[in-house]
Order: C-alpha cells, then sequence, then structure tokens
C-alpha cells in the first residue's frame, strides 16, 4: 500500500504544471503542443530575471583596478570561459564566448534548483493551489532542446556564411564524393549522382544528431538524477508516527538522509559538469563550423 | 517528456538572456578584464624597460667606477711619486741648508776666535805691560812698546 503510494508520489511529481491553450477541446482531442509547461517557464523567468538583476547591479560596480566580492567571483568564471573558447576556437567570434558564458551559468543555476529537498516546491505550490510542480527545468526536454537548437542554427549559418561551396558539397556528395567528382567513367559519376539523396540523409542525420546528443545528454543526466532524488525521498516517507518511531523506520531515515546528502553532493558535481560539457561542446561544434576548408 | 510550446518560450527566454547578458554583463567586465590585462602589460614593459635602464645604467656605473679607480690609482701613484720627490727636495734642501748652517757657524766660531784670541791678546799685553812695569818699576808707554808686545804675544799664540 504504501510503496504503491510512493510511487504515485513519484509519478506525480514527474507531472508538469501545464497549461493548454485549447482548453475548449476535450483532453483527448486537444494538440500536445499547444501547452505550456507553466513550472518551467516560471524558474526559468525567475533565474533568468535573477542572472540579469544580477548582471546590471554588477554593471555598475564593475572596476579596471584589483576587482574585489562579486566581480572577483564573476571575473573568475567569465576568465575560465575566455580561456576555454580560446583555446578551442581557431579565430575570433564576438558571440562564441557570451554565448558559452551564458549556458554555463544559466544551466548551472537551473541545476542548482536540484538541491532543494525533491518534494518542497512541489508541495508548496500544491499548497497554493497549482496542480503540479517540476522545480528543475533542465529536467524538461523543451530547455534543453531549445538551446540545442540556437546552437545547431548558429552552427549552420556559419556553416553557409563561411564556407557555402563547401558546405554544399559536404551535405550533398560526402562520403561518396570521390565516385562523382574523381572518376571519369559516366556509370560512376551516374551512381554519384543516384547517391545524392542517400548522402543527403546521412549528412542530415549527422548533423541532427548534434543537438539531439546536446539537450538528450542534459536532460537524460538531470531527469535520472531528479528520479534517484525521488527514489531516496520515498526512503524517509512513511504512513503513520507509529512506523517513524519503530526501529526500521528510524534506519530507514538515517539512510535515506545520508544517501541523500551523498547524492545531493553527487548531483551538484554533475549538474557543473554538464553545464561545462554543453558549454564545450557547443564552442567545439561553432569551432568546427569555423575551420577553414582544407584543400 | 513532451515538446510543446514551452520550447518556444524557452528560445525566447534564452535568447533574450544572451543579448542581454553580453550586453550588460559580458561585455563590460571583459573590457574591465582587457583594460587591467592591457594596464598590467604595460606595467610590465615599463618594469622590465626598467630593468634593462638599471642594468644598462649598474653597467656604466660599474665602468665608470673601473675609470674612477683607475684614474684615482694613477692619482694616487702620482701623489706619491711626487711625495717621494718632494721628500727628497726636502732632504737635500735640508742637507744644504744644514751644511750652510754648519758653515756659517764655522765661520761665526772662527771669527768668536778671532776675536777671543784678539781680546786675549789685548788682556795679555795689558797683563804683561802691568807685569813687567812693577817688574820694572816705570811706567810703559803702552802705545810705544804696544807693536813690541803684541809681536810677543803672537809668538806665544803661534807657540801655543
Amino acid at each position: 500500500m504504501a510503496a504503491e503510494e510512493h510511487s504515485t508520489g513519484i509519478a506525480g511529481h514527474l507531472q508538469y504544471w501545464t497549461y493548454s491553450f485549447q482548453q475548449d477541446l476535450p483532453v483527448d482531442e486537444r494538440n500536445p503542443f499547444m501547452q505550456i509547461h507553466i513550472d518551467t517557464m516560471l524558474v526559468t523567468g525567475f533565474v533568468a530575471c535573477l542572472i540579469l538583476f544580477f548582471s546590471a547591479w554588477l554593471k555598475g560596480r564593475i572596476v579596471e583596478g584589483a576587482p574585489i566580492g562579486a566581480q572577483n567571483a564573476v571575473e573568475s568564471v567569465v576568465g575560465f570561459v575566455n580561456d576555454t573558447v580560446r583555446d578551442n576556437f581557431p579565430v575570433h567570434n564576438p558571440l562564441v564566448a557570451p554565448l558559452a558564458l551564458t549556458i554555463f551559468v544559466f544551466i548551472f543555476l537551473c541545476n542548482f534548483f536540484d538541491i532543494l529537498p525533491a518534494y518542497l516546491l512541489g508541495h508548496i505550490a500544491e499548497g497554493l493551489g497549482a496542480p503540479a510542480f517540476r522545480p528543475v527545468p533542465t529536467n524538461d526536454l523543451n530547455l534543453p532542446v531549445a538551446m540545442a537548437l540556437v546552437v545547431f542554427s548558429l552552427v549552420l549559418y556559419y556553416e553557409f556564411k563561411l564556407k557555402p561551396i563547401h558546405f554544399m558539397k559536404d551535405l550533398l556528395l560526402q562520403p561518396f564524393a570521390s565516385l562523382l567528382l574523381d572518376s571519369k567513367n559516366p556509370v560512376v559519376k551516374l551512381l554519384g549522382v543516384a547517391l545524392i539523396p542517400l548522402n543527403l540523409t546521412l549528412k542530415l542525420i549527422e548533423e541532427l544528431a548534434k543537438p539531439l546528443s546536446l539537450s538528450f545528454r542534459l536532460f537524460g543526466n538531470m531527469f535520472a538524477g531528479e528520479v534517484i532524488f525521488l527514489l531516496i525521498a520515498s526512503l524517509l516517507l512513511v504512513d503513520n508516527m507509529h512506523d517513524l518511531m519503530s526501529v526500521s523506520g528510524v534506519i530507514s531515515e538515517i539512510i535515506g538522509f545520508v544517501v541523500g546528502l551523498a547524492w545531493s553532493f553527487f548531483h551538484m558535481f554533475i549538474g557543473l559538469l554538464q553545464a561545462f560539457i554543453f558549454m564545450i561542446l557547443t564552442v567545439v561544434y561553432l569551432s568546427i563550423a569555423h575551420q577553414p576548408v582544407e584543400h | 517528456m513532451s515538446i510543446d510550446l514551452t520550447l518556444v518560450g524557452q528560445f525566447v527566454v534564452f535568447i533574450t538572456m544572451l543579448l542581454l547578458m553580453k550586453k550588460m554583463l559580458y561585455v563590460p567586465l571583459n573590457d574591465a578584464m582587457e583594460a587591467r590585462t592591457k594596464k598590467i602589460e604595460a606595467g610590465l614593459a615599463a618594469a622590465d624597460a626598467g630593468m634593462e635602464a638599471k642594468a644598462k645604467a649598474d653597467a656604466d656605473a660599474a665602468l665608470q667606477l673601473d675609470a674612477a679607480k683607475s684614474k684615482a690609482q694613477e692619482i694616487v701613484s702620482a701623489a706619491e711619486r711626487r711625495a717621494a720627490e718632494v721628500k727628497e727636495e726636502a732632504v737635500v734642501k735640508a742637507r744644504l741648508e744644514a751644511a750652510s748652517i754648519v758653515d756659517a757657524g764655522k765661520e761665526e766660531l772662527a771669527s768668536e776666535v778671532g776675536r777671543a784670541k784678539q781680546g786675549l791678546r789685548e788682556e795679555v799685553a795689558g797683563i804683561a805691560l802691568q807685569a813687567a812695569e812693577k817688574i820694572v818699576g816705570v811706567e810703559l808707554d803702552a802705545k810705544r812698546h804696544a807693536s813690541l808686545i803684541d809681536a810677543t804675544i803672537a809668538k806665544g799664540f803661534d807657540v801655543a
């Protein structure tokens, strides 16, 4: 009975606070795309406002001399991002470092919400009348996909802008370009032309794999982390005071607390690592797009 | 797990945040960092230039010190030579002066001896006259017998 309630609690916690733009239609007939996750939007909006207010506050206090306090801390992050971009990027592009910084800071702060007790915000939101609330926006696939699409769009933009002929050749002819370009046999050349749709398909899969892997890596790690948090938290759930005060109840509380604490620290490291991986892969993809054509 | 209009919302949030963070945080902070880096580089360059100038000044000072030492050595040597010359001159001069003093002394002594002899001669002559007067019992004429007395005394002094 208790296990069933726990599993219901976990499943309930994995629900979004959703608003459908097709309220007048029955639930079964609604288009699943025409809805919005209010909890994700609220938390990302809160994080964005937090970052922007902090930026505005810091902007008026920036000094060129020896930095102290908040400026010192932020300069450490900016310096780290600048070094990462400088080490991986062949040319100067004024957009790449700010993009990398935004991705790193935004993902890290969003992941940071996972350190809050698993059911806390959900219960508070329920108390305020919300049907459900998921506090970590990176657990919502929409956020990683949106960021990955921004990166993917920029990669395509720079590929087309910097080396359009090479990119089109790569898109249509690779990996069988030699059939069409190098061979003098008309039959082989015809085969090369015939293989263009296959080349295009392979290349599109290769390109689409980038944003997919980028977004699903972040989403999968954070989602799994949250589920483990919920499972650990379920160790703390008991039916009544008698169970709580029993020997097994006390042991389960202690184990749950220790394991939860250990997992919190580990998950914070995972959150930081995922933010760094998303950032470094963004820089690498854009770096590849900026690489000069080799002849 | 579903893709819906949240994606559009997140897209807007992310793009907005990217643009605003670039303008409000990254660019001013990066400018400040670059300005500081340039300042530090300029300071380091100035420090390097200062170090080079100091090394050059040290080398110049060492050269000048060596030259001064050589010159001082020359001066000391010249002074020592001059001192030796002065000393030699003084010694020679002293010797000459001593010799002249000795000569003058000798001359003075000779004249004193002469004067003493003359005085003694006159005194002896006077005594001899007085003695002779007493012996002879008559008054002798000093002027008349002076030459005789002097010749006798001179003869006696010469014998002495």
